[in-house]
């Protein structure tokens, strides 16, 4: 609108403009009403005009729309003649024979309404007045004896308002709020709406949030600013014809001229795609989404956006079943590193290397034929180089780490005696390295022989070449890159130290990787030293440019998860984006980067994001980045951690405990808990979820029952109403399935741990059915014995104040969902719940409810109290606080004494309690 | 509810009627002592464009208006239990074009009588509370929506008599559901409104294969795997108080409640939550701040007509805009509520239905007539009161 009104008042511009600037004359605030007015009707023509024009565009289609559900109407009243050609309709008949009723008719035979239809006659007696040509028959009521056709009765449902099944609890979604909201409230009985909301909610109405400018509004802003100019007396009378601040409106001016500045000139960032993006900005919606407790994305009871709470403890990365000689496939680094490892072994490639221009195919004939001293039990490296420029695949085969732990098998043997064939000279260069390399290898593998660790420095260096080659390929000259390898190398043996902080940055990749790869070689000889200098280079060249941000945090994360495993991290993590082989010279490559400044202790810290042992070198608590997080997102909850900030005033039911139970947060804390420790100050345990140590004091220890099977209170956790977690105790297990996966071992003899059952759901059919008492009930539909698990009391969680509010609405239906959990949150079960939400109070109930901590949440369990049969009413006592519990809650005894309590209700709602 | 905002101001009808149309009061049936809730034209069938139905208390009545200004009364029917009151009625027809009535009211069960036996076709139970409204999808006049009290809105096959899809939950209504009305040309779409000042528009797209499943399931309906629709694709709040009647135009949509306006949904595909509403055009109904006053559209949606609680009939033209009152239809013996208006395919034919139990015929009539008319009558009282406004 605003943009449709531009080219025509850019015309009146100029002139006043002018005026205002030249005379720099404040304008009459007259003048300024009058243009914001001729603003004002401009923006109301182009509303109506945009309005007309989308009632039209309406119209057109709805034509279209009307004509085809005519049409369709036409074909089903036998048009098409397809239907009711049986000719027995009786609506046809009914519609031919029934008698016209040209005036009053009573339908007192129609409808058994039993009332006295004496004043049918006097039907239309002076309406002629106002009418003249309405009665055209005579004011006799035509009789009609038609007999009603009686439809049979059927009974109807027990009310109930629509609810979801929930097989968990879940939080309430922002949306979902009744705080701060009207909610009109129809009386039935009274026939009148009511509105429900109190005085304080009214308060939070009223107050205006900052409201966001509207495009018209910009454009008035715009518009009346450019005319007459920025002065106060101008802002002022927009100020009050928009009701905002003059403030408020100049700096929205100021904004819009800056948008304006942008939108000219026009700045075009290049779209990244997904791949160009790094780990933290592709693992975002990750953070935000997956919830790590319960170990799904979407996560309805913890919800979005937690905190992100690493665990100090780390376990080793995961190591496969080893099998040495299994490739990964086509590309796997042991394929590679056999048939290489010939040509790395003389420096006749080097030659072929640099000089070639770049003809692959040429290449990789000479250089798998000059050196070839070995009998070809390798592989030709024509093919193996091919493979490179191949689409990693991936095959089924599991794959070793590199390290030859059984050097009696055929291939491994050979390696070694490859290895020992060469110079001394070289060996020494390539010991170092080896043992840099088995330093940073994992413990268990420490074993594997210097000779074997050798043909990976080898590797190594065969891989650059190969490198090398590819990428004469794609870049024209290899000369460059001779030349500028050692003029970079040797800058970059003088500023270590900066570039391994960079190199975590990976600002000048090139650089750094030749500082890694030449390393070695500077201990060498120095014909090797040069040779490796122009060799790795281009390599590293390529590698670098070739592995994208993305790539390379995949790398870390594979290194953490599998170790150095270069087949499993190609295969989980990079598949169909690096080969193995190019994961093994990336891997190698780094790892030297690690050892060079690692290990010379010149940077130790910055070198790295990882070290071999996959431990992130920055510990510092990783927040979820906010950045890319959608504004208006569907199911965002908002919470926060002021845990210990609400008290609840509620008074709990005399026969339990006095203290609410404490809703767990884990902490964050990366030492054993000290005072600063959120669960300690919160009164809560630590639970398997913190970030602390296992070894914290302040972790629940879990039991280590066996033969009691935790049934008792004998069983630590049981009498702290937890629920038993075979992640803490050491004796609880049971198993599951139906055994068609292979039994477990099993332990403790056949003891299963019994305190397990929220967990693995292992309730009761519980059946719905018309209560007994009033309205629903819950039925239960096997016997079972006294304290057995029955189901859950699930629902939605809600906070204690919002639970007030919903109170309030529930109260006037008379039946309430509402469940204390802990100190903060209310289960809310009207929309969102299980069967058992229907099961009623009793006085004498044949169940209880209990909550009990599964896995860091609070949960509602209903137990049986006795032995109930099969087909019986479950009850249980809901235990609502004695002044504010209805009156068919509440005590025989108590119910008339306590009415005139009744009169000064304390503050919030009943709820249910365990 | 959002504030009206420089820019986003919406186009207000009249209330001088234009008369461009004239209707004369033409026959006047009294049912009963017992409020009509509801009336309805057979819009599903063209042989029987003539027929209504009508339906208040416990009984359902089948009527033909003739070309004489009379009416006949074709069927009735009434519920054994005297507890029932209905509150809905609608047409729908089966797969082979055999009509049905559909009707729903306090018991919360819908009752679905085929027309050409006169015998209950099936009584659909599952509503946990009374029916508000029942609507016919028009090009598929099997499947019905009802809107109940108990938050929900349910899909049904009225010819196997499956419940197929269940609107409600985390996103659903919070209060009662009083209107809903299928999309006139994309059939997965449908809007419903409350009294939770509420208009939500669902999309049926994803679940489209349980509707294909109804017709051909053979088994109990009870076994049929009915589905939660959870999150509607829209969700407005034009309204601040109850919206108990809502009709699409189009692309745009009528909804009801101290006034009527037609808004146009912007929908934003991927993020459903962000959507805005646009409010074109207010059509004002004095008098009209009872709820459960439904307003009834023409097959063409040419012409709106809208009871008010002092008995008239207000009829908007929805082809112009600004909107343009057509005719005020008053008469002195018109007291009581009028709760939903029915007009014909054409628009040239309007019933009332009023609380105190009669239906009201009112016919157009051509411009000769109607200047005779005029002529003869003194000066209309409802002229006059329309143009105090």
């Amino acid at each position: 609108m605003a943009s449709g009104a531009s080219p025509s008042s850019s015309a009146t511009r100029s002139d006043p403009h002018k005026h205002s600037t030249a005379e720099k004359r404040a304008p009459a605030s007259k003048e300024v009403a009058a243009v914001i007015d001729s603003l004002k009707k401009k923006l109301s023509a182009d509303r109506c005009f945009s309005i007309k024009k989308r009632i039209d565009e309406n119209k057109k289609n709805l034509r279209g729309v009307t004509q085809s559900t005519m049409r369709s109407c036409m074909e089903r009243g036998g048009g098409g003649g397809s239907y009711n050609k049986d000719g027995s309709d009786l609506l046809v008949k009914r519609q031919r024979d029934s008698p016209g009723m040209k005036s009053g008719f009573s339908a007192s035979d129609a409808a058994d309404k039993n009332n006295n239809n004496n004043n049918h006659s006097s039907f239309l007696e002076d309406g002629n007045a106002s009418s003249t040509t309405m009665v055209q028959g005579s004011s006799v009521p035509v009789k009609i004896s038609l007999r009603p056709i009686k439809m049979p009765d059927v009974k109807r449902l027990s009310p109930y308002t629509t609810w979801v099944f929930l097989d968990r609890n879940q939080r309430m979604t922002e949306d979902q709020s009744v705080v701060g909201r009207r909610r009109i409230y129809y009386d039935q009985t009274g026939g009148e709406a009511l509105i429900c909301s109190d005085s304080e909610e009214e308060a939070i109405d009223e107050e205006d949030e900052k409201r966001a400018f509207v495009e018209p509004e910009d454009f008035i802003i715009r518009m009346t600013l450019d005319q007459l100019g920025l002065s106060d007396s101008v802002l002022e009378e927009l100020a009050n014809f928009l009701s905002r601040s003059s403030s408020e409106i100049k700096a929205r001016y100021e904004v819009l001229m800056k948008e304006k500045e942008v939108s000219e000139s026009g700045d075009n960032q290049a779209e990244s795609s997904l791949l160009n993006k790094d780990m933290d900005g592709a693992l975002d919606s990750f953070d935000n989404l997956f919830c790590r407790r319960c170990l799904v994305f979407d996560c309805r009871l913890h919800g979005c956006s937690q905190d992100l709470i690493f665990p100090a403890e780390k376990p080793a990365p995961w190591t496969p079943p080893v099998d040495e000689n299994l490739t990964c496939g086509a590309n796997c680094y042991k394929t590679l590193l056999k048939s290489n490892r010939i040509p790395a072994n003389g420096t006749t490639e080097d030659k072929t290397g640099t000089s070639s221009d770049g003809a692959g195919t040429k290449t990789t004939s000479k250089f798998s034929g000059k050196p070839n001293r070995k009998k070809p039990k390798t592989f030709p490296s024509e093919s193996a180089s091919s493979n490179e420029k191949c689409t990693p695949e991936t095959s089924d085969s599991e794959n070793g780490v590199q390290q030859d732990t059984n050097p009696e098998k055929v291939s491994s043997s050979s390696k070694v005696k490859a290895s020992g064939r060469r110079g001394g000279r070289k060996r020494n260069n390539n010991n170092r390295v080896a043992e840099r390399v088995s330093r940073r290898t994992q413990k268990r593998q420490k074993k594997s022989e210097a000779s074997d660790t050798d043909s990976i420095a080898t590797g190594s260096r065969s891989a650059s070449d190969a490198k090398h080659k590819e990428n004469e390929d794609a870049t024209s000259s290899s000369q460059k890159h001779v030349k500028s390898g050692s003029s970079k190398n040797s800058r970059k043996n003088d500023t270590p130290v900066e570039d391994s902080k960079n190199s975590v940055k990976s600002d000048d990749p090139v650089s750094q990787l030749n500082a890694v790869a030449s390393e070695p070689c500077s201990d060498g000889s120095l014909r090797k030293d040069e040779f490796m200098g122009e060799n790795v280079c281009p390599g590293g060249v390529s590698e670098d440019k070739s592995w994208r941000p993305l790539e390379k945090s995949l790398f870390q994360k594979g290194v953490e998860i599998f170790g150095m495993n270069s087949c499993m991290i190609a295969r989980n993590l990079l598949c169909g984006l690096k080969s193995c082989w190019e994961v093994f010279q990336y891997m190698t490559c780094s790892e030297n980067k690690a050892s060079f400044f690692g290990g010379d202790a010149l940077n130790p810290d910055g070198s790295s994001k990882f070290d071999i042992n996959g431990n992130m070198t920055n510990n510092q608590v990783r927040r979820r980045s906010r950045f890319l997080r959608r504004r208006g997102k569907v199911r965002r909850l908002k919470y926060t951690w002021k845990s210990a900030a609400y008290h609840s005033i509620r008074k709990k039911s005399t026969d339990k405990k006095d203290q609410p139970c404490r809703q767990f947060n884990p902490c964050n804390c990366k030492t054993a808990c000290g005072k600063e420790c959120t669960c300690l100050l919160n009164g809560t345990c630590c639970e398997k979820y913190c970030g602390c140590p296992k070894s914290c004091k302040n972790r629940f220890r879990g039991c280590h029952c066996a033969k009691s099977q935790c049934r008792s209170r004998q069983c630590p956790c049981f009498a702290a109403d937890r629920e038993c977690d075979p992640d803490v105790c050491r004796n609880c297990w049971v198993i599951g399935g139906d055994g068609t996966l292979g039994v477990p071992s099993q332990r403790g003899d056949n003891y299963e741990c019994r305190n397990m059952k929220l967990l693995l759901k292992q309730q009761q059919r519980v059946l719905l059915g018309i209560s007994d008492v009033s309205g629903w009930g819950a039925f239960l539909k096997n016997s079972v014995s006294k304290h057995e698990y029955l189901g859950e009391y699930t629902g939605e969680l809600i906070s204690h104040k919002e639970a007030d509010k919903r109170g309030k609405i529930y109260d006037r239906e008379n039946s309430s969902f509402l469940f204390n959990l802990n100190d903060q949150f209310v289960l809310d079960a009207y929309r969102k719940g299980d069967k058992l939400k229907f099961a009623n109070h009793s006085p004498e109930p044949n169940c209880y409810a209990k909550v009990i901590m599964v896995a860091g949440d609070h949960r509602v369990g209903i137990f049986a109290k006795e032995r109930i049969l099969a087909g019986e009413e479950l009850f249980y006592d809901y235990r609502y606080e004695p002044d504010r519990a209805p009156a068919w809650a509440r005590k025989p005894e108590a119910s008339g004494s306590k009415k005139d309590e009744n009169v000064t209700p304390s503050v919030g709602r009943p709820k249910k309690v365990a | 509810m959002p504030k009206i905002t420089l820019g986003n101001e919406s186009l207000v009808g009249s209330l001088i009627p234009s008369n461009k149309k004239s209707y004369k009061l033409t026959n006047r049936i009294q049912e009963g002592k017992t409020p009509l809730y509801s009336v309805a034209f057979n819009f599903i069938d063209a042989r029987f464009f003539t027929c209504f139905v009508s339906a208040g208390g416990n009984g359902i009545n089948l009527y033909n208006c003739l070309e004489d200004g009379s009416i006949s009364l074709l069927s009735a029917f009434t519920d054994e239990d005297k507890e029932e009151s209905f509150n809905t009625v609608s047409w729908a027809c089966g797969v082979k074009g055999n009509l049905f009535v559909v009707a729903g009211g306090e018991k919360g069960i819908i009752r679905v009588i085929d027309v050409n036996n006169e015998k209950i076709h099936k009584s659909l139970v599952g509503h946990g509370d009374l029916v508000n409204e029942i609507r016919t999808q028009p090009l598929k006049p099997q499947l019905v929506l009802s809107a109940s009290k108990d938050e929900s809105v349910r899909l049904w096959n009225v010819e196997t008599g499956i419940c197929i899809l269940i609107f409600a939950g985390s996103g659903g209504h919070r209060n009662e559901v009083i209107s809903v009305d299928f999309h006139p040309s994309d059939m997965h779409r449908f809007v419903s409104c409350g009294m939770d000042t509420t208009i939500k528009i669902w999309s049926m797209k994803e679940f489209w294969t349980y509707v294909d499943e109804s017709f051909t399931w053979k088994d109990d309906p009870s076994k049929f795997p009915t589905k939660f629709v959870q999150f509607p694709i829209f969700t407005a709040s034009v309204h601040t108080d109850f919206v108990d009647c809502n009709r699409w135009l189009g692309d745009c949509i009528l909804s009801k409640s101290d006034e009527i306006l037609l808004w146009e949904p912007q929908i934003k595909e991927n993020s459903p939550e962000e959507g805005t509403s646009d409010v074109l055009l207010r059509y004002p109904i004095p008098n009209c701040d009872h709820w459960f006053i439904k307003f009834s559209c023409d097959l063409f949606l040419n012409y709106l007509s809208i009871g008010n609680q002092e008995g008239k009939i207000y009829v908007w033209d929805l082809k112009s805009c600004p909107p343009v009152l057509i005719t005020v239809l008053a008469h002195d013996k018109s007291k009581s509520v009028i709760r939903q208006t029915a007009m014909s395919t054409d628009g040239n034919t309007i019933l009332a239905a009023s609380e105190d139990g009669t239906i009201w015929r009112w016919d157009a009539i051509n411009k000769e007539q109607a200047d005779s008319v005029e002529a003869q009558r003194p000066p209309l009282k409802e002229k006059g009161k329309a143009k105090l406004k």
